[in-house]
């Protein structure tokens, strides 16, 4: 009898900690409710209420089209937005810009995350803060700042004409510095560099160290080493790093508004335009739509060879 | 049509056009609007005439002003709290298109600031009433060209007190100024050293050096807007830039960058003394600006709204805002012998009328294809 009331069935939780397991759900549903209800209310529900605008489900102007798709064939049907990839319809110019920047940033930022946590040792900390400084300063300020910088009577090209310097001859200018593709270029890769590096160099912090001497010991180079070994090894976070560089430039328009010039329009400038300056929010809905699905599919894509874990946790 | 970016970050309280036309804007109302539900014709506030309002010692008294940063300042209706009302409370928008935005989103307010293309958009969200001129003393001193651009169907929609010309500036130490034209903007010659605004009314420029009449120019058929519209991707290279920021604009010109730019008279005023400029107003007439106040249909403030316009229109207002702002001012009785002649010579301060009516000017209007306008504008900049 005593034998038969402590047997327990197979499977059954012990008792005792059911409670506990309870709690423990309970606690994680309290945890997630805030950031759920924050993502519901700020994220979820504003994108829904943009995807039903953009098809006049929602209205809120008396000239607003009611149950249509005639904003999306628009869209879909215009060479301005969309068209080929090869073509110069927005969307397409912004991606490559995108993918410009991203690549930049990661080739930017692995050596120097690389240095950080392989070489510097112990003040490689003190050295990530002072590489992650900048962004203490707003964001909008390090682009004016470059403005500054770059434009044909700015600091450089002052300093290139000085007759001392000889660089440039009085009246000269360097066009492709400013108001250009470069300039675009190169102040979103200066904004991105620090926050590119941070997921290099998380993954290559959790690199075991054993793997290294092993390939050293084994008889391959520094290169070889390097290439066969921990290149691979960090690649989660170099395509963390890629991804978190290339969704928000996809949809940048701050940027090439101030340092750009007149080509410097894309299709985050054309979604602003429509919500801003033409009061034509359902087609700007319909843009807006289309770039949240590329993220999602870009993001489905990547998150495939993306081990969260490798670059969040180490 | 106006007002700048940048500004927003830079927080210049110079003037009213210190702010960016920012995206904060379009996410903020965005997001209300998301919230509201769709606007009802014929929701409206209360019915239009002082009759049905409260007199004024029974109204709350604190007016709520909807306004371009810089019109807070307190010189611009110093007659209103000189009378002893309380100082209005101030919001402000970024350009006219946010604050119809927010307006139909729901926001709040008794006066605001548009522009006269922008009344009919009020009025098709039932957001505004008319004045009742007769509060306005100083009405009768406005001139009669800019307040018929405040009227629908013959009524005062909007009391228009400040004004300007969207011409262009030229360096005349690199430009012809005989020429005389919006082709300034669109010129092989200049290649590299124009400047246009990120406003469709370029695209309206174009259209007036093919030779569409100014006054046409607001509602093209869809071959003239066509047409316009390829004629500024074909000069697009020519651009240098496309200004949001005026203080930008200013700086290129003063630099040698720009030789040619659309610009409104406070750039000349801003930088003649500098480098040699010529403000040029158009032989095919010049695309004009104006604005000035409406009235909320839902206001609890009717009359104090009506005393603060009075402010506003008074000539001592007037003149400053010329002063400062380089503005035209409606009111007739400036006295303009306090004026720069330059100024008074170069924007024809001395003659209003004339110089603000056709064909010697074209002022703006409802744009009834605002959208195709715009869309034509997005293809412009996209093809640069």
């Amino acid at each position: 009898m005593a034998v038969e009331a402590t047997v327990e069935p197979a499977g059954a939780a012990p008792r005792g900690r059911r409670p506990r397991r309870h709690a423990h759900v309970g606690a994680t549903a309290a945890l997630l409710s805030g950031p759920l209800l924050w993502t519901i209310v700020f994220f979820v529900v504003p994108v829904v209420l943009v995807a039903m605008y953009s098809v006049g489900f929602v209205t809120l102007l008396r000239d607003d089209q009611y149950n249509t798709l005639a904003f999306w064939r628009l869209f879909f049907s215009s060479s301005v937005y969309l068209n080929t990839p090869f073509s110069e319809g927005l969307f397409w110019r912004s991606v490559r810009m995108s993918l410009g920047v991203s690549v930049t940033c990661v080739l930017l930022s692995y050596p120097v995350a690389y240095m950080l946590a392989l070489v510097a040792g112990r003040r490689k900390y003190t050295l990530l803060l002072v590489i992650i400084a900048p962004f203490l300063t707003s964001y909008l300020l390090r682009v004016l700042a470059w403005r500054v910088l770059l434009n044909p009577n700015g600091v450089i090209q002052t300093f290139l004409r000085d007759p001392r310097v000889g660089v440039l001859h009085e009246g000269q200018n360097i066009a492709w510095l400013y108001n250009s593709t470069f300039a675009i270029y190169f102040v979103l890769a200066y904004v991105w560099v620090p926050f590119v590096a941070l997921p290099i160099f998380v993954a290559l912090e959790s690199l075991d160290l054993h793997l290294l001497e092993a390939s050293t010991d084994l008889g391959a180079s520094r290169w070889t080493t390097f290439r066969r070994v921990t290149l691979p090894l960090s690649m989660p976070g170099v395509i963390a790093a890629f991804v978190f560089v290339f969704i928000p430039t996809l949809g940048e328009y701050i940027t090439p508004q101030l340092v750009g010039g007149p080509g410097g329009h894309m299709f985050g400038n054309a979604i602003q335009a429509s919500f801003a300056e033409s009061f034509d929010w359902q087609f700007g809905s319909a843009m807006s739509m289309f770039l949240i699905f590329a993220v999602a599919i870009l993001l489905a894509i990547f998150g495939r060879y993306l081990n969260v874990r490798s670059v969040a946790a180490g | 049509m106006r007002g700048s970016e940048l500004d927003v970050v830079l927080r210049n309280p110079a003037t009213r056009r210190t702010f960016l036309r920012g995206m904060g804007v379009a996410g903020a109302t965005g997001i209300l609007a998301a919230c509201r539900k769709s606007v009802e014709p014929g929701a409206t506030g209360p019915a239009s005439g002082a009759a049905s309002y409260a007199p004024i010692e029974q109204e709350p008294g604190l007016l709520h002003a909807y306004e371009w940063a810089g019109y807070d300042a307190g010189w611009l209706y110093s007659n209103y709290t000189k009378s002893g009302y309380e100082k209005p409370k101030f919001s402000f928008f970024v350009n006219t298109e946010g604050a119809l935005a927010k307006t139909a989103a729901g926001f709040g307010w008794d006066t605001d600031h548009p522009e006269v293309g922008y009344i009919q958009d009020f009025i098709n969200l039932d957001a505004i009433v008319p004045w009742d001129t007769s509060l306005i003393p100083n009405f009768a001193r406005l001139n009669p060209v800019l307040e018929k651009t405040g009227q629908i169907n013959g009524q005062q929609y909007e009391i228009v007190l400040d004004w300007g010309y969207s011409g262009v500036i030229i360096r005349s130490d690199h430009v012809d100024p005989s020429i005389n034209s919006y082709s300034y903007l669109f010129d092989d010659d200049l290649a590299g050293h124009i400047s246009w605004f990120d406003s469709n009314w370029i695209i309206q420029m174009a259209a007036m050096v093919q030779g569409v009449p100014g006054n046409e120019t607001f509602d093209m058929p869809p071959d003239q807007l066509e047409a316009a519209k390829n004629f500024c991707i074909e000069k697009g290279k020519n651009v240098y830039n496309i200004w949001t920021d005026y203080t930008q604009m200013w700086d290129d010109v003063r630099q040698g960058n720009v030789w040619a730019a659309y610009a409104w008279p406070d750039a000349y005023v801003n930088l003649k003394a500098d480098v040699p400029v010529q403000y040029i107003r158009p032989k095919e007439g010049v695309l004009s600006w104006a604005e000035g106040l409406v009235l909320r249909n839902t206001t609890q403030d009717y009359h104090h709204a009506h005393q603060f316009a009075d402010a506003w229109a008074d000539a001592g207002a007037g003149l400053k805002l010329i002063n400062v702002y380089g503005y035209g001012h409606a009111n007739l009785d400036i006295d303009l012998s306090k004026v720069d002649p330059d100024v008074v010579k170069v924007f024809g301060l001395d003659d209003p009328q004339t110089n603000l009516s056709e064909p010697a000017s074209f002022i703006d209007r409802f744009q009834p294809q605002r959208k195709a306008y715009n869309r034509a504008w997005e293809e412009v900049k996209a093809s640069i």
